[in-house]
């Protein structure tokens, strides 16, 4: 499925009414969404290039609106175990960190994923490794795909690339984080979430009674009526064959989210005889080195996966017959490149093309990789 | 019509609030927009540069290698943006401090000395709206009533009555830019 019809939805109800677009930072976006779509809570510690997330929330004040809590807390790890506890009672609840800090989060993002909890994460990355550099960086993507945290689990990926899908995608990662019970994470990188561009806002959905979140989530721990048995949340099973047991039911869950869930956008692909591929910042400025290419009368197209898990294998895939190659483009030394090459496994050239520790590519830098390692 | 734009000097000059303010301006006039900052640690004290993008079509890249336009608000900018800006483009400098002065002949040069003019007559608030002036009396990209709509739409009601400044500002900055070569 290409640009999926449910975000052309969101896109074409959209009146271009001028009274509703807003100019807004992509941090600031998201803040706006999360309260837009009735987010019952945020657990944040302050870290650029990110800090805008919590800075709008406790300049919206949602407590006195909405009712959601926004919480400063002491640290990364005390956010994502607080997200853990508000998730397990059935509560739409997020956090937000750039990279240093969603490293240290990882043991309870692997726990939310095998309690099967809904919940959002949002990395704003910035240049690594340790605590490196304020900067935007795309180099998560290994830890964010492959499980940051330990054991089999995967994390629904999105990858913004724009201001609009800062806002579009916070509250899509919660439909499918209630949708799958898994945890959802929007990935996105300094340039998205610094910069400014038009938006328009979601429209507002009240926040769920607590008779309407025990109805949806069953499993929430809301307090035992006499009529049930007790909800017990765990990711504890010290006998082996139970355990393989949990394991089995989430791998069923995510072969269900690879069928269902794969997002992309395609840029000038019907005659394309390279194609680039290209997530977040690095698709924006790709997508500048396609049109220069093409004045140049190179034919190049863009393939933007949307969704980095789960992966646009098959429409990758696919080119692999059409074009003579393929160019990643990422700011890493070369991440989502494994997974281009083993979607088309050998058919096709795959090239890449990245740069390093917070430095963002040039539209022609790209062009000239395009130009140098495949036409 | 697409004008890609660096603004680039001192952090405090207000040089990312004027991108914002054109920015504003541009979204008035139903055109895309994005306002990319730099935010590294260059703002404290050091040099702040902002890429403003307007456009009649979808913006791909918020980064760019060339602009059409360079305003530079002090020397390590003019060093570092000069030789960026595109043959026949627009550079506009303000020499308060410089001791290097432009030197390419295949861009259109503008000087607009208004640090100098906002010391002497007491407008150094609205510094940064006498450099926007200056920039839309030599590139009219955006039209100085869409400019004052963005300031409403962006200004909170309280500081409205601001706006005549403001408006005064870009007045001043059309007069005093004067082109070199």
């Amino acid at each position: 499925m290409s640009y999926d019809l449910k975000l052309k939805e969101m896109n074409d109800s959209k009146k271009q009414n001028i009274d509703e677009v807003v100019l807004m930072k992509g941090n600031e976006a998201i803040a706006h969404a999360a309260v837009r779509c009735g987010c019952d809570g945020y657990f944040g510690y302050p870290i650029t290039p990110q800090s805008e997330i919590m800075e709008t929330l406790m300049e919206l004040e949602p407590w006195n609106t909405t009712g959601m809590v926004v919480l400063q807390v002491e640290s990364e790890t005390s956010s994502i175990n607080m997200v853990y506890g508000a998730a397990g009672c059935g509560k739409k609840s997020m956090t937000s960190s750039s990279s240093p800090g969603v490293s240290l989060m990882q043991e309870g993002i692997s726990y939310i994923a095998c309690g099967e909890l809904p919940c959002l994460i949002v990395n704003v990355m910035r240049g690594g490794p340790g605590l490196g550099t304020i900067q935007p960086s795309q180099a998560d993507y290994f830890q964010s795909v492959k499980g940051g945290g330990h054991g089999d689990y995967k994390l629904i990926t999105l990858a913004p690339a724009s201001v609009q899908e800062m806002a579009d995608f916070t509250v899509l990662g919660f439909d499918l984080a209630f949708k799958y019970n898994t945890p959802a994470l929007l990935l996105a990188d300094g340039v998205i979430g610094q910069m400014m561009e038009k938006v328009v806002l979601p429209p507002f959905q009240p926040r769920l009674t607590d008779e309407e979140i025990a109805k949806r989530s069953p499993w929430a721990t809301v307090g035992k009526p006499a009529t049930r048995k007790p909800n017990i949340i765990t990711t504890l099973s010290l006998e082996a064959e139970e355990m393989e047991t949990i394991n089995l039911r989430l791998q069923a869950k995510y072969r269900e989210i690879e069928k269902n869930e794969v997002l992309f956008e395609e840029y000038d692909c019907e005659d394309a005889e390279y194609l680039v591929v290209a997530f977040g910042t690095s698709a924006r400025v790709s997508q500048k080195a396609v049109e220069m290419a093409r004045a140049e009368g190179i034919k190049a197209g863009l393939l933007r996966p949307i969704t980095l898990y789960p992966f646009p294998t098959n429409a990758i895939s696919n080119y692999a017959d059409k074009v003579k190659g393929i160019l990643t483009v990422e700011m890493s030394a070369g991440q989502m490149v494994e997974d281009v090459r083993l979607a088309v496994n050998g058919r096709v050239p795959v090239e890449f093309y990245g740069r390093l520790g917070g430095i963002v590519p040039s539209p022609d830098e790209v062009l000239n990789a395009l130009k140098t390692k495949l036409v | 019509m697409k004008e890609e734009i660096i603004i680039a000097g001192f952090g405090g000059q207000g040089v990312l609030s004027m991108g914002k303010i054109l920015a504003y301006s541009g979204l008035m006039q139903g055109q895309e927009v994005s306002w990319m900052p730099s935010y590294g640690p260059e703002q404290r004290g050091g040099t702040a540069n902002v890429t403003v993008i307007l456009s009649d079509e979808r913006i791909s890249s918020p980064v760019l290698n060339s602009y059409d336009t360079a305003i530079v608000l002090n020397q390590p900018s003019l060093d570092k943006f000069e030789s960026k800006v595109k043959p026949g483009g627009t550079l506009i400098f303000d020499s308060n401090g410089f001791h290097r002065f432009p030197t390419r002949t295949d861009i259109n040069i503008y000087q607009i000395d208004a640090i100098e003019y906002a010391y002497a007559n007491d407008t150094t608030k609205t510094f940064n709206m006498i450099i926007l002036g200056g920039l839309l009396k030599v590139r009219p990209i955006v039209l100085i009533e869409n400019v004052l709509k963005g300031l409403k739409k962006s200004l909170p009601e309280r500081h409205h009555h601001l706006i005549p400044m403001n408006e005064k500002a870009i007045q001043t900055g059309m007069e005093l830019i004067k082109k070199l070569n």
